[in-house]
C-alpha cells in the first residue's frame, strides 16, 4: 500500500514537473530535457510487465495532453517500459537484485545507474524524435537532437536521484 | 505444450506492447488532420485548469513586455484616431458609416501553452466555443500571424501554429503582390519558407511579406516577415524563399482571434465553382 501511495505521488510529481518545467524549457538545436524516464525506471523491477506497460502508457498521456504532443510521450514511454525488464536482465549482477529494494543511485553502483539509465535513455530519445519527426531523409537531424538532448537529461536525472531519493531499507 | 503455452505467454506482452504502441502513434499521426479526441489534448477540463494555473504564474515574467507592445500598438491606432488629425479641407463629406459593413470581428486570448521546438507546434488559448471560436478561424497577434484555431472545447481551444508542418496560409510579398504558401521546415523558430513562386517573378530582399487573405481566414495584410533570403530550386522553376518571421513565436502571449463574418457567404458562392473535370 505504501509502495502503491509512494509510486502515485510519483507519478503526479513527475507528470507534472515535466509537462509544467522541463518542457517549457526550450533551447535552440534542439535540446530537450526528459526526466520523466526516471519514474518508470524506478518503478519496482519485479513489477508484472502488464501492469507496467498499462501505467507508462497512462503516464505518457497524462504528459501529451498537457503538453499538446498527443501520444508522442505514451509512445516512447511504453516502448522504454517494454525494453526494461529485458535491460535488467542483461546489465544483472552477480547476486541478482535484492527483492523490494529500489534500483536507484543509493542501493546500486553509479556505473550501474549510468550505463543502464543510459542505455534505456538513449532508446526513449531516439525513439521520441524519430517518431516525432518521421522522415529518413532528416536522419542526422534525428541523431543531432538525441545525442545532444541525452547529456542534459542524464545529468538531470541523476541529480534528482542524489537529491530527492533516500536509501531503501532492505530487511 | 509448456514451450507454447511459454511463448503464447511470452507473444501476449508483444501484443499488449504493439498494440499500445500503435493506439499512441494512431493517435499522434491522426490528430495532425483530422482531430477526435478531447479527452488527450490540452482542451479537456483538468489539464486546461492546470495550464491556467501555471499561466497565472508566468505571465508576470513577461509583463512588462507584454505592456510595452500594448502600449506601440495603442500609439498606432491613437494616431489614426479623428482626434489626432487635421482636416485639411472644410468641404469634405463625412465617411457614411452605411457604406462599411464590418467583416472581420477580434476576440482577445491569451496563449496559456506553447512550444516551439517540436515538428509540429500547437499553442492553447484560454478561449473555446462558449466564447464563439470555431474551428478554422485565424489567429494574429500584434507583431504577425500565428496560425489557425485546430480544436475546440468548451473554455479552450488548440491552434494550429505556423510552427506546422502543413500550415498552408496564402501569404504575398508586399508591393509586387507575389503570392506562394507559407510553410515551416521544422528547423529554427526564427525562419519560414514561401513555395509556389515562379523564378521569373523578380523579388527583392528585405521586403515585407503579408497575407494575401484569399482563404477567409485571414483579412489582408497582417504582417507575415520580411524576405531574408531567396535561392533557386534546383529542376524546378521556382524560388525557394526563407522568410524571417516578425512574431517571436518563443515569446508569444497576447494574441486575437479573427472571426470573419462573411465566411459563410464566401464559402457558399465558392462552393458553387464547378470542380475541374479530370481527364
Amino acid at each position: 500500500m505504501i509502495q502503491f501511495i509512494k509510486h502515485f505521488v510519483r507519478f503526479v510529481i513527475f507528470a507534472l514537473a515535466q509537462a509544467l518545467i522541463f518542457n517549457q524549457l526550450e533551447i535552440d538545436y534542439g535540446i530537450q530535457f526528459m526526466v520523466y524516464p526516471l519514474f518508470i525506471f524506478l518503478l519496482p523491477f519485479d513489477l508484472n510487465i502488464f501492469l507496467s506497460l498499462l501505467i507508462a502508457f497512462i503516464f505518457g498521456l497524462t504528459i501529451d495532453s498537457i503538453s499538446n504532443t498527443f501520444g508522442l510521450h505514451a509512445s516512447s514511454a511504453v516502448l522504454i517500459a517494454y525494453i526494461r525488464p529485458h535491460i535488467f536482465k542483461l546489465f544483472e549482477p552477480r547476486d541478482s537484485y535484492d527483492p523490494g529494494s529500489e534500483l536507484s543511485l543509493q542501493n546500486m553502483e553509479f556505473r550501474w545507474v549510468f550505463s543502464v539509465f543510459g542505455l534505456l535513455l538513449l532508446i526513449h530519445h531516439f525513439w521520441f524524435f524519430l517518431m516525432e519527426i518521421f522522415k529518413f531523409n532528416e536522419l542526422l537531424f534525428v541523431f543531432q537532437k538525441t545525442i545532444l538532448s541525452l547529456p542534459f537529461s542524464i545529468v538531470i536525472c541523476i541529480l534528482i536521484q542524489t537529491i530527492f531519493l533516500r536509501k531503501t531499507k532492505t530487511k | 505444450m509448456r514451450k507454447l503455452f511459454a511463448f503464447f505467454k511470452r507473444f501476449q506482452v508483444f501484443l499488449l506492447f504493439i498494440g499500445l504502441q500503435s493506439l499512441s502513434l494512431y493517435i499522434y499521426f491522426t490528430f495532425l488532420s483530422f482531430p477526435k479526441t478531447q479527452i488527450i489534448t490540452s482542451t479537456n477540463f483538468v489539464t486546461g485548469k492546470i495550464l491556467l494555473a501555471k499561466n497565472d504564474v508566468t505571465k508576470l515574467f513577461n509583463l512588462s513586455n507584454t505592456n510595452l507592445k500594448l502600449q506601440q500598438e495603442n500609439i498606432k491606432l491613437r494616431q489614426k484616431n479623428p482626434i489626432s488629425l487635421i482636416q485639411i479641407t472644410r468641404k469634405s463629406v463625412k465617411i457614411d458609416d452605411t457604406l462599411f459593413h464590418q467583416q472581420y470581428e477580434y476576440i482577445p486570448a491569451t496563449v496559456i501553452n506553447s512550444t516551439f521546438d517540436k515538428r509540429n507546434n500547437y499553442f492553447t488559448l484560454n478561449v473555446g466555443s462558449l466564447q464563439g471560436i470555431k474551428r478554422d478561424m485565424g489567429v494574429f497577434s500584434d507583431a504577425g500571424v500565428v496560425g489557425v484555431v485546430h480544436f475546440v472545447s468548451e473554455h479552450f481551444s488548440i491552434v494550429k501554429s505556423v510552427l506546422t508542418k502543413d500550415i498552408n496560409i496564402d501569404v504575398m510579398v508586399e508591393k509586387t503582390d507575389v503570392h506562394g504558401l507559407l510553410k515551416w521546415d521544422g528547423t529554427h523558430a526564427r525562419f519560414g519558407k514561401i513555395t509556389g513562386i515562379s523564378n521569373d517573378l523578380r523579388i527583392k530582399k528585405w521586403r515585407k511579406v503579408v497575407t494575401r487573405g484569399g482563404s477567409a481566414m485571414f483579412p489582408k495584410g497582417i504582417p507575415v516577415g520580411k524576405v531574408s533570403s531567396i535561392a533557386s530550386i534546383e529542376g524546378q522553376p521556382l524560388w525557394d524563399v526563407t522568410i524571417l518571421f516578425s512574431e517571436d513565436y518563443r515569446k508569444i502571449q497576447r494574441v486575437y482571434v479573427i472571426k470573419n463574418l462573411l465566411k459563410t457567404e464566401q464559402e457558399k458562392i465558392e462552393s458553387q465553382i464547378p470542380e475541374d473535370i479530370i481527364e
